[in-house]
């Protein structure tokens, strides 16, 4: 029986990523100021609740999910990202989340197998 | 089955796997985004308006070049995130989840005396 079967089940919907991005950034960061001693956690926290709630979709896809959390000061910050990949089937989806004292920036890329 | 080509008995040349020499090498990736980091941003002043494309620039050069050291069965994603240097805090993380044995990463941090900072990470992942 051939079960895996590309189509509609094997392709990068960004919109169901970006709610999983949002929710995991809510969950982990949501009330609080920036706060030196905390922001590694929180930073691999956002990243781990993203990529485990991505793998339960339980698509033929592996992930990358990257995370920068910096703090309010006037400072600017700049990201580009450039991918080689399937254009059919691969996508990304990069969520940018701010309070009163910091900014997050998380981009998730899915590459089909 | 004879439109195969002319390779008798060859059978399947779609290899799943890669060989030793066309592994993702990590440490001769960073040494090219090393070189390339350190050519393109040595004297260079963070100005807003021209930082979008600089970065974009960055990251398409450095996905170029590394199509050129002959990754060709890997899918590669490379991310350039540059900032200004003014004392405020920043972490970044990544986690990926890929075939541990093929796929791999490789990453660099640039920093200079002005005012710009770059981090930077090149993901690839084998199809």
């Amino acid at each position: 029986m051939d079960e895996f079967q590309s189509g509609e089940e094997a392709s990068f919907v960004v919109d169901e990523v970006s709610s999983i991005i949002k929710e995991a950034i809510e969950g982990a960061i949501g009330g609080n100021a920036y706060q030196h001693s905390k922001v590694n956690q929180w930073t691999t926290g956002v990243v781990e609740q993203t990529l485990s709630q991505l793998t339960k979709l339980g698509k033929p896809f592996k992930y990358i999910v990257t995370c920068v959390i910096m703090q309010k000061n006037g400072a600017g910050l700049h990201t580009a990202s450039s991918c080689f990949w399937d254009n059919s089937s691969d996508g990304t989806c990069t969520v940018r989340w701010e309070n009163k004292t910091m900014y997050c920036i998380v981009s998730a890329f899915g590459l089909a197998i | 089955m004879g439109e195969l080509g002319p390779d008798d008995g060859a059978g399947n040349t779609y290899s799943l796997r890669p060989g030793l020499q066309h592994r993702f090498k990590s440490s001769s990736v960073k040494e090219c985004i090393h070189v390339i980091l350190k050519e393109k941003l040595a004297n260079v002043q963070y100005n807003p308006e021209e930082m979008p494309e600089l970065t974009k620039s960055l990251s398409e050069t450095i996905k170029d070049r590394l199509k050129e050291e002959g990754y060709d069965r890997y899918k590669m994603v490379v991310q350039v995130v540059i900032g200004e240097q003014r004392g405020e805090g920043v972490n970044m993380a990544a986690r990926c989840f890929w075939d541990a044995d093929t796929d791999s990463c490789a990453h660099d941090v640039f920093m200079n005396v002005g005012r710009g900072s770059t981090r930077h990470k090149v993901f690839s992942v084998l199809f």
